[in-house]
């Protein structure tokens, strides 16, 4: 009781001293807010807003590095007309870039989730095949990464080969066999067999991708799978009436998430080639690949949000 | 097995006794449910028993799919070269040496390399936790003017690929100072990775500002109420009321900072000519080692061979930060799910 009385009576104490000041609580909450993010502000400006303002600009112009300084010589369009028309690798690179973008994202999202599913249930051994599905988050942005790619395609170890030269066999001939696919459409066994031939890269770059469908899966109230039970729904309807429905929200962020990785991924052979760019000291050209290749990427991802969006269900608390 | 099932065995148990095996109560069991149930109960039967050898399969194909790199690195790391041309020789290496191992640490000047990055590595990381998290606790918790369009900036900063800025960060660097006044050459100096990561704008600062919102977005109002009452300021209520319960979530991105500047070769390189991280000094190794081990002209080394080293020098570099996964494994994968990147 006491205690209440003493919390009490600096509150009051407090209310007093809170009228001597004129600044409303709010405002001075919001000057306390500005004084929390004002580090990150410098910085930004300092090292985010200026050189991205300053490479816009670059690519607008020549540029020449001189001593004492950067020298511009304004040129309008004329390096990204430079970089579309006359530099023949970075057209197509950056065409070869997208198209391989396209088809593997979605591959990645629906692998990831697929895997995320599977790690989720309750089995034997789960907690280390998790450590292991989650282990080339760490390796896979350096240049660990580059060399075993390398290595493994230099020694006809990537995708199914790796499988097929070990037990010396064509296995995912056989497999399809097996199950009696191979043959029903030309189509569908080069598209089986491309996508075997890939899941070394796809495998390896969707670490992040089953961490994040595997908590959104984790969210899955436990209510809602009785009741699925309850009323019998098979695996497969449960996975598309109740598991869908709530991972849907983060297939949009895994989306980005994933594109956005592909910018940076040491792999990367439009990024190799602006960087080639840059070292011949052709600064403005640089740059201007640069920004096409952002903003192409950039739309893309804003399309398809904007389509997925609409796709998307959010619960509504 | 659904509930309408269960309620006929408990009563036809009753009936008959106890004196009955589980075949004959099943039989019972059976005859009282219509056909569709039967064939249900059937088919979810079989696929639980075959689902787990299914999964096995899959998970171990995958598993292996990932596992392959590593534990061919290994073997790589400790045969001699003679082998690489060995057809026989796959998996176990038919002479054992670990002279490769050390010529690989003497072209990559290990222990100095080893020396830099964790100063810059651990310092870096470090800082820009700190730097990020309060940053994310001024999105988070306060209301100003302007807020919406300074978050943008921070998705901005996640969406924008470093090699974009990278150029006119260097000409910063190069002449950093007040133009006209003085003008000081930080390349080289391990300022240009500190600077940035100090105020929340190093690796994939946005990505961690973004973290931290959400999580202390997730705290309770009541907890900033409670220690406004008691007489704390906003800073002080962020260092003694959030900071402890946000704990896990700040060893999580701690975590990720560190794997993402150990494993980041491209600011260093852009920054960096002659101080050298692991990873520069990875991406960097067919020069190292032409230059340091097969500086004799008349020594030709085969392509196939030279995996040798490159094996070598990746297992060395991954080893670090493979141990860290392995030891705090439960903070690289349950982090994320407490640290409300969820919902």
């Amino acid at each position: 009781m006491n205690e209440q009385n003493a919390v009490s009576a600096k509150t009051e104490v407090k209310d007093k001293k809170k009228k001597v000041r004129r600044m409303p609580y709010e405002r001075r909450k919001a000057l306390y807010g500005y004084g929390f993010i004002s580090l990150w502000l410098v910085g930004t400006l300092m090292f985010f807003l200026i050189p991205l303002g300053k490479s816009l600009w670059y690519s607008f112009n020549k540029v020449t590095i001189e001593t004492g300084g950067i020298v511009t010589e304004w040129k309008g369009l004329g390096m990204y007309s430079y970089a579309l028309n006359e530099d023949r690798d970075f057209t197509d690179n950056l065409s070869s870039m997208l198209i391989e973008t396209l088809w593997k994202t979605p591959l990645i999202l629906i692998f990831s989730l697929f895997i995320a599913v599977i790690l989720n249930q309750k089995f034997k051994g789960r907690t280390l095949s998790r450590a292991i599905f989650f282990l080339p988050v760490i390796i896979v942005t350096g240049p660990v990464f580059k060399i075993i790619n390398g290595d493994m395609e230099s020694t006809g170890n990537t995708g199914a080969e790796q499988f097929s030269t070990m037990f010396s066999t064509d296995l995912v001939g056989e497999l399809m066999q097996f199950l009696g696919i191979y043959g029903l459409s030309d189509k569908m066994n080069t598209i089986i067999s491309a996508v075997a031939d890939n899941i070394f890269g796809i495998v390896w770059s969707s670490g992040i991708q089953i961490l994040l469908f595997l908590a959104a899966l984790q969210n899955i109230p436990p209510s809602a799978k009785e009741a699925a039970q309850m009323e019998g729904a098979t695996a497969w309807e449960y996975f598309w009436k109740i598991t869908f429905p709530y991972v849907s929200p983060f297939i949009l962020a895994n989306l980005i998430f994933t594109v956005i990785d592909s910018f940076t991924s040491p792999m990367n052979t439009v990024m190799k080639r602006i960087l080639e760019t840059k070292s011949e000291w052709k600064y403005g050209e640089a740059s201007a690949m640069a920004w096409i290749y952002f903003l192409i990427v950039l739309a893309a991802i804003g399309i398809i949000s904007a389509i997925v969006n609409k796709f998307i269900y959010y619960e509504v608390d | 097995m659904s509930d309408n099932t269960a309620a006929p065995v408990v009563k036809s148990e009753h009936e008959i006794g106890s004196g009955m095996s589980k075949k004959q109560a099943k039989k019972i069991r059976m005859q009282s449910m219509s056909k569709e149930e039967i064939s249900y109960v059937r088919r979810k039967a079989a696929l639980e028993k075959i689902w787990p050898f299914f999964r096995f399969v899959i998970l171990f194909g995958l598993g292996f799919v990932i596992l392959y790199p590593l534990i061919y690195m290994v073997s790589c790391a400790f045969r001699d070269r003679a082998d690489m041309n060995d057809p026989t020789v796959m998996w176990i290496p038919r002479h054992y040496t670990i002279e490769i191992m050390k010529e690989t640490i003497k072209a990559m000047d290990f222990g100095k390399t080893l020396k830099t990055t964790l100063l810059l590595n651990i310092g870096c990381s470090f800082v820009q936790v700190i730097s990020c998290a309060i940053t994310g606790y001024g999105f988070a918790r306060f209301n100003f003017k302007g807020k919406k369009f300074l978050f943008l900036i921070v998705i901005m900063m996640i969406l924008v690929p470093p090699q974009v800025i990278s150029l006119p960060l260097f000409a910063q660097f190069r002449f950093f100072g007040i133009k006209g006044l003085f003008s000081i050459n930080l390349i080289d100096s391990m300022l240009t990775m500190y600077l940035p990561a100090i105020t929340a704008n190093g690796i994939r600062s946005g990505l961690m500002i973004l973290i931290f919102r959400q999580f202390f977005k997730g705290l309770p109002k009541e907890l900033e109420d409670a220690a406004y009452i008691d007489g704390c300021g906003p800073f002080m209520t962020f260092i003694r009321v959030m900071i402890p319960n946000a704990a896990s979530s700040f060893l999580t991105v701690f975590l990720f900072s560190v794997v993402w500047y150990w494993n980041d070769y491209y600011v260093s390189t852009t920054f960096f000519t002659n101080t050298n991280t692991v990873a520069t000094m990875l991406y960097n190794i067919d020069t190292r080692l032409s230059e340091h081990l097969f500086s004799d002209a008349t020594v030709k080394i085969d392509p196939r061979e030279l995996i040798v080293w490159k094996e070598a020098g990746c297992l060395l570099s991954i080893t670090p930060i493979l141990v860290l996964y392995v030891l705090l494994q439960k903070h690289f994968t349950e982090g994320i799910e407490r640290s409300g990147l969820v919902g």
